[in-house]
């Protein structure tokens, strides 16, 4: 049998058109003996380091990979350019860049001129399709890749084969070029052939059995035996591709960069720099003297820093923080090295080493030899001001954002495979929407039922089979939330770089994790709605009556704050805010900062999987006793009582108990992330439980720590962010607890964030005894404000921005031209010039009340307001005042949610109590008054379904009366069964029994009824969280 | 077909989503009601019988109920897509008062299938109203107007629904509160044409309407004075006939696509003898050249007493403009004469044995081509530069066309079923053992049907020279793998 190199292959980063994953084409290929492997994506090098990581790991035999990719050019010649070198790579990915640079997002443009420059270090295969002639505008070819330009020839049995080859001879000797074997490859085995076809009638947008010509007449298109390879091409076809193989010697392994330099001034290095400016800090920082402890940690980090050459990161994101303090903009790093005493002293994080006593793993090690891990959160509001800055700062040459591929996912795999099947749009939608929110990854067959389909239908099985290959699929590259790279020469020469969907936005083709891969460096800017809502608060905590916060100086460890929290008291709060949450907090009972920093990690899905969460509690109540089975392990999971909580300990006990590399370890995190998408840990599990079991330690631990380490999966949460996440939950529960009314004022502003929508915000705020009082043209600014009452504490006026479809444009104009208060409507139009629509805004949000009275007046108002005229101006025109009904309370309350979404009147579960008492349902305040385990019936608004994808299909449901709100329980098999009210009720009825653990109050449900019949026009929404 | 005794139902198409428009009784018995997703309903009862909405239809069958309803008044209106105003107080005596008359049209209606509200008031407008609230009132003094249309919600006056949503806004939901509201006031805020409206409801201002009028039909006769059954002078007569029709459409600017003759007979019944043809028409050589095909294959029953022209509905004449003579022939032109081909052709072996061939962008071969009515106008193929894939030129091995580009051998001739072809050392026969030319060509698609193939193709050359088109079956059906089968013979 011939040796073989596969030079022209598509993977699925080819989208709708590859079939197969980078990663199945490299194993493929090595299992098949093959010389080398080309990735050759459509202009793009997306899928490279996918494919590259495969090839490395595992012990793929010698597969040598290749990178390169396709090209079409308008005249439709097709080129595949394979890099040669680094330099050659180099210039693909310039190439690329110019390419898709130059056509909107998802497409390229290249012209012959593209490659005038002749792509130095590359080799080009031309591949003729059933065009066998070089035509006179594709001419240039031989002459610009002169020397390294050869004519792929791809047997396909499509019954042209002969034929072809002949012509390509031919034309071989005509052009004097060499011929070479391809087999342009769409997916690594003929299984996917179906999904291939699919693709393509998915990217014609038309179904399988319109797609034609379109489609490809079989399944050739796979990575063939080479015994079947050898029997098609002629002998030195093959040979000649295992000859351009072997004259290839670039690797992504040689990829490195060089961070800006610009960043050090004229005289300084970069660690004398980082020096300075850190010193600088620690003044700063201690006034009176920075401690001994402290003076020494800085020292060694200062020292590690220099080693692992990582100044220029440090400097960097200095750099931007710097830029975001400058524009008052509230930011805080976190990850691995923002818990350093450095970044403390930089400013990056507020978080006081000191403070962070306990934690003992704060900082990147030499050993772990991981890249240093700086997030940096920014208020979300203002997020972009920053991402502008650094675009300007550092070029579009030189900055950009990590890509994100956005995968198929059930729901549009359905849509997309269904349409392409015939399925009417009708069907697909009901597909699609019986597969909810909460059906996880699997397409269940009783859900199909439910869509009116039958799951033994040909067409069903197809659809199905279908989808669950496609799953995973990328699809098309996203922007990363706010990953950016920035290199010291042209990005365009280490990746291609291409345009987002937004404007002024470019990402380069490569995700987070491919960067990762590689061991490049990137800085995360991310937004946080909690900081743009906290500064608001300090903001406007200053302006009604002066004092100063900063995140560092609100009072820390404030008993108060956490007897707040203690009670479960934290709508609006960050992160302990959400039904899980709050269920734990009078469990848990955090009486410092560190619990916080607990609290914060546990309640995730890793822990919960991992039944980490009740051994925990357990423990911290004296239960259970706290045992280590060795010291390395006491001092790891010593901080949480022996039980692991972060991802760190994950590994680091991977490290002490079973003996791991700190590489390993590394290598064992990235397998935690993907064991479910691949199926298992693979080495991984045998190697940590001998590990420790060779350690010492019993079989049944290694099992239960293996068990713990799966749980986690992807959802490890790390201590290193927790800690920095712990601060802004301290704050704003600080702020909550002393400050209600700025804390809920600056919450509506920041809208949409967190949990709670703007109705439920306001409840809590005026059961909290905040006064919240209503928008009106005479008296709100545009954001909600905070007013003196008579005893001198602060109300909360709702701003014009509650107020929907009304423009800022408009609300702003309406507060500027407000010198002395309008006195009607007409008078407010001829000020401000706001059109009959904006008016009606006002109007149905009874803004206009202390104008022209209620709704009903204030429509037949606003209807006849006439444009102002210039002449007649100040003319009172007089018009009879027709007789009109005042609208009903529930009217009126219908309408404060239409327009505000949300109500200061009575709430609109109040007045249907008389027909609920009827039915024996009691109130949510009523329930504290009843015993354990007791049957009772509730109803009230549902405000909040969540089903965490851990917790055993259980769903959570918040229901709302006047009274407050009350806490359910579904179960899979109840839910499962009630489906339809669960999804569709907005006022819910539960039949179900009471169950208290402590303060913590849930009703266990049986039955669910819907009654939002009852609402009639009232329109609530549930916010539904996975 | 909603009075059919099965469920069935109406469907519409709004915003991508087909929904139910009307259910009748058994349908809406089993829980669907107009809104409903198509698929929901079906969902509800799988046998469900739908059919969609058809505006084009539903004005003719209004229509067709304004010629029907002539009977009763000298006076009908057509007023939007669901409506009709009698002006019905010129003939109440003739039926012996407004009573009767109201149970006759409603009978009428009713037997021929269709749901009827009826209202009766002084006004047109007012009878709409009620008619669309569904009260069978009658109102004959217009002072009572104001008390009957008071009560009525507001959106029995059709108004656009961000009117009626902000009149709703203003707490009033009722024609009476309408009519309460300032009149200066209300036309200001919803224009004086509303208010000119109700104006016209109440009687105030006067409401004209414009008379239904029957589209005009070509209907004339030809007595006979004694039976004739000399084929020459009958259609010496469908000639003079003709002319006249000829003579009438010209007048009219109208030409029309069908027309029929009926021949009279004393003892048996009627001979009719319809004519159409592709394109509206109305000279006399054309029919006329169509009318001596067919009748000449026509056997009359009897000597004929009388003959009928009728026309079908008149259209629009078209002129064709000639081309010049130093023009080439266009295209158009050619189609034309196809055109009149065709209908002669299917004018003498019946329209089922004339059809034409389309090619389809497929590549299973039992796929590739499609019949097509002629009379269907252009052929619409999916994918026109698929049609450019394949060959069947003569010349076997010119795979290389002139432009270098590569085309696949396809056979005219090809079996409606292939024939499974015995094997002789794994060989397929056919008039002895059959050598393979070129290939093998796999196709392997099409499994999105239940018609998906797997088969490897040859050009296969038998014995006597005869090259034919074979393929092996890759599909592993019942053992039946690598059977070999003939699909076709080149020329």
């Amino acid at each position: 049998m011939t040796a073989y190199a596969e030079l022209h292959a598509l993977s699925n980063f080819t989208f709708l058109r590859g079939a197969s994953h980078p990663e199945e084409l490299v194993e493929t290929a090595a299992s098949l003996g093959y010389e080398a492997l080309a990735i050759t994506d459509e202009c793009s090098v997306s899928g490279v380091v996918r494919a590259h990581m495969a090839a490395k790991e595992g012990g793929l035999g010698n597969l040598k990979l290749i990178v390169g990719s396709e090209f079409c050019l308008e005249t439709s010649l097709k080129l595949v350019v394979l890099a040669k070198s680094h330099e050659g790579y180099a210039a693909l990915c310039r190439l690329i860049t110019q390419g898709r640079r130059a056509a909107k997002k998802g497409s390229y443009k290249l012209t012959a001129d593209d490659f005038r420059d002749g792509l130095h270090d590359c080799l080009v295969l031309w591949v003729p399709g059933n065009q066998l002639f070089l035509g006179a505008e594709d001419a240039w070819i031989t002459e610009v890749f002169s020397g390294r330009l050869w004519i792929a020839v791809e047997l396909l049995t499509d019954g042209l084969e002969r034929l072809r080859l002949e012509r390509l001879q031919h034309l071989s000797r005509a052009l004097n070029l060499p011929l070479v074997a391809c087999g342009d490859v769409h997916m690594h085995s003929r299984e996917r052939r179906a999904l291939q076809d699919t693709l393509t009638a998915i990217r014609e947008g038309v179904t399988l059995d319109r797609a034609g010509f379109a489609l490809y007449p079989n399944g050739e298109r796979y990575l063939r035996s080479r015994k079947s390879i050898s029997k098609i091409y002629p002998r030195e076809l093959l040979q000649e591709t295992v000859r351009i193989a072997d004259s290839i010697r670039f690797s992504l392994d040689e990829l490195r960069y060089e961070y800006p330099d610009e960043l050090v001034p004229a005289g300084e290095t970069p660690t004398s720099w980082l020096r300075q400016l850190t010193e600088e800090g620690m003044q700063k920082r201690w006034p009176a003297g920075t401690p001994g402890k402290v003076m020494a940690l800085v020292e060694h980090e200062l020292e590690l820093i220099r080693d692992l050459r990582y100044e220029a990161f440090f400097l960097t994101v200095y750099d931007i923080v710097s830029f975001a303090r400058r524009q008052h903009i509230l930011c805080q790093g976190r990850g691995s090295a923002a818990n350093s005493a450095v970044c403390f002293c930089l400013g990056i994080t507020e978080v006081d080493p000191e403070r962070m006593a306990t934690l003992v793993e704060r900082f990147i090690s030499k050993e772990r030899n991981e890249p240093p891990d700086i997030d940096v959160d920014f208020e979300h509001e203002r997020r972009e001001e920053v991402i502008q800055y650094i675009y300007q700062k550092y070029g579009r040459e030189r900055a950009a954002l990590a890509a994100t591929v956005i995968t198929y996912r059930p729901r549009s795999a359905l849509r997309d495979i269904g349409k392409a099947l015939g399925l009417s749009g009708l069907q697909v939608d009901r597909l699609a929407r019986s597969m909810q929110w909460w059906d996880g990854q699997e397409v269940d067959d009783s859900r199909v039922l439910e869509a009116g389909l039958d799951p033994a239908s040909p067409l069903i099985r197809r659809l199905l089979y279908l989808v669950r290959q496609v799953m995973g699929f990328p699809r098309h590259l996203s922007q990363h939330v706010g990953g950016f790279v920035i290199s010291n020469g042209p990005l365009s020469e280490l990746v291609p770089v291409e345009n987002a969907t937004m404007a002024d936005r470019t990402v380069i083709q490569w995700e987070k994790n491919d960067l990762e891969d590689l061991g490049l460096l990137k800085v995360d800017v991310l937004g946080l709605g909690m900081l743009t809502a906290i500064r608001r608060s300090f903001d406007l905590i200053r302006d009604f009556d002066g004092r100063e916060y900063t995140l560092a100086s609100v009072p820390a460890e404030d008993p108060l704050v956490y007897d707040m929290i203690c009670e479960g008291d934290t709508m609006g709060v960050f992160q302990i805010e959400s039904r899980a949450q709050m269920a734990m907090l009078p469990r848990l009972k955090p009486r410092c900062y560190y619990d916080l920093v607990i609290e914060v990690a546990i309640i995730r899905p890793g822990p919960i999987q991992g039944d980490m969460v009740h051994p925990y509690l357990r423990r911290r109540s004296g239960e259970e006793p706290v045992e280590y089975p060795s010291d390395e392990v006491r001092e790891v999971l010593q901080r949480t009582l022996g039980v692991p909580i972060f991802q760190e300990q994950v590994m680091q006990l991977a490290v002490v108990a079973a003996g791991f590399t700190p590489g390993e370890a590394d290598r064992l995190r990235r397998a935690m992330a993907a064991w479910k998408r691949r199926g298992g840990l693979g080495p991984f599990e045998e190697k940590l439980i001998r590990g420790m079991q060779e350690r010492g330690y019993k079989e049944d631990f290694a099992r239960q720590i293996f068990q713990q380490i799966l749980g986690f999966g992807e959802y490890g949460f790390p201590e290193s962010h927790s800690a920095s996440f712990a601060l802004l939950v301290y704050v704003s529960c600080w702020l909550k607890c002393h400050e209600p009314a700025a804390f809920t004022c600056a919450l509506l502003n920041s809208q949409p964030m967190g949990f709670y929508s703007a109705s439920q915000l306001t409840q809590d705020a005026r059961r909290h005894g905040v006064s919240v009082r209503p928008v009106d043209v005479n008296e709100s600014g545009w954001d909600s404000s905070l007013e003196r009452t008579q005893n001198g504490k602060p109300a909360l006026r709702l701003g014009l921005r509650q107020v929907k479809g009304l423009p800022a444009a408009a609300g702003e104009a309406v507060i500027s031209k407000r010198e002395s208060p309008y006195t009607s409507i007409q008078q407010l139009l001829e000020r401000t010039n706001l059109d009959r629509r904006e008016l009606s805004a006002l109007a149905a949000a009874g803004a206009l009340k202390s104008l022209a009275g209620h709704r009903h007046k204030v429509r037949w108002t606003v209807a006849g307001v006439e444009e102002p005229t210039p002449l007649f101006a100040s003319l009172d025109r007089y018009e009879a005042v027709p007789m009109l009904r005042r609208p009903t309370e529930g009217q009126d309350i219908v309408a404060d949610y239409q327009s505000l979404g949300l109500t200061l009147g009575r709430h609109p579960v109040a007045l249907l109590r008389k027909q609920l008492d009827t039915w024996r349902y009691v109130a949510a305040a009523e329930l504290g008054g009843l015993t354990s385990g007791r049957h009772i019936c509730i109803a009230g608004l549902v405000i909040t379904k969540q089903r965490p994808g851990t917790a055993s299909g259980v769903t959570f449901v918040t229901l709302e009366d006047e009274t407050g709100c009350s806490n359910l329980i579904i179960w899979k098999k109840i839910a499962e069964e009630q489906r339809d009210v669960l999804l569709n009720a907005r006022l819910m009825g539960v039949q179900g029994e009471l169950q208290r653990e402590g303060k913590v109050i849930h009703v266990i449900a049986r039955t669910l009824t819907d009654h939002s019949a009852l609402l009639g026009e009232l329109s609530v929404k549930s916010r539904d969280f996975r | 077909m909603l009075v059919s005794a099965e469920a069935a139902a109406v469907f519409e198409e709004q915003q991508g989503i087909r929904r139910i428009l009307k259910a009748n009784a058994k349908a809406r018995e089993a829980g669907i009601s107009p809104g409903l997703a198509v698929n929901a309903a079906l969902a509800l009862v799988p046998s469900l019988k739908l059919e969609e909405r058809n505006p084009i239809r539903e004005a003719q069958v209004l229509k067709n109920l304004a010629e029907w309803s002539e009977k009763f008044t000298a006076f009908t209106s057509i007023d939007g897509p669901s409506l009709l105003l009698l002006e019905i107080e010129g003939s109440r005596k003739l039926f012996g008062g407004i009573k009767p008359l109201r149970e006759r049209i409603v009978r009428g209606l009713q037997s021929q299938g269709f749901h009827v509200e009826v209202a009766i008031a002084p006004t047109p407008l007012a009878a709409t109203w009620l008619a669309r609230s569904g009260q069978k009132v009658c109102i004959r003094d217009p002072r009572n107007l104001v008390g009957k249309l008071g009560p009525l919600p507001i959106h029995c006056l059709h108004w656009p629904d961000n009117v009626c949503k902000l009149l709703r806004g203003m707490g009033v939901t009722s024609i009476g509160e309408v009519l309460r509201l300032p009149r200066q006031g209300f036309a200001k805020r919803f224009s004086a044409t509303r208010l000119l409206e109700l104006d016209r409801a109440l009687g105030r201002m006067p409401d004209p309407r414009v008379s239904y009028r029957a589209p005009e039909r070509f209907v004339a006769d030809f007595d006979l004075n004694e039976e004739e059954s000399d084929s020459a002078l009958l259609l010496n007569i469908c000639q003079e006939l003709l002319m006249r029709l000829e003579r009438f459409l010209l007048s009219r600017q109208m030409a029309v696509q069908q027309i029929e003759f009926v021949f009279f007979h004393l003892q048996v019944p009627a001979t009719h003898l319809p004519l159409g043809c592709v394109r509206a028409d109305r000279a006399v050589q054309h029919w006329f050249d169509l009318l001596e095909i067919k009748f000449d294959r026509l056997a009359l029953a009897a000597p004929v007493i009388a003959i009928q022209l009728r026309s079908g509905e008149g259209q629009r004449f078209t002129a064709e403009t000639d081309a010049l003579p130093f023009n080439k022939p266009e295209r158009q032109q050619r189609n034309v004469s196809i055109a009149h081909l065709a209908e002669r052709l299917s004018a003498r072996i019946g329209e089922e044995a004339v059809h034409g061939v389309m090619t389809v962008a497929e590549y299973r071969p039992q796929h590739a081509w499609q019949r097509r009515n002629v009379f269907d106008g252009v052929p619409h193929c999916a994918n026109v530069q698929g049609c450019e894939l394949y060959s069947d030129t003569p010349g076997l091995l010119a795979g290389v066309r002139r432009t270098n580009s590569l085309v696949l051998q396809r056979p005219l001739w090809m079996l409606q079923k292939p024939e499974q072809l015995v094997t002789e050392q794994e060989m397929p026969c056919y008039q002895g053992r059959l050598e393979l030319v070129e290939g093998p060509e796999r196709l392997e698609t099409g499994w999105w049907d239940d018609d998906g193939i797997a088969r490897d193709y040859f050009i296969a050359r038998n014995p006597r020279g005869v090259y034919l088109w074979v393929f092996r079956d890759r599909c592993q059906v019942g053992g039946r793998r690598n059977s070999w089968y003939l699909h076709g013979m080149f020329g």
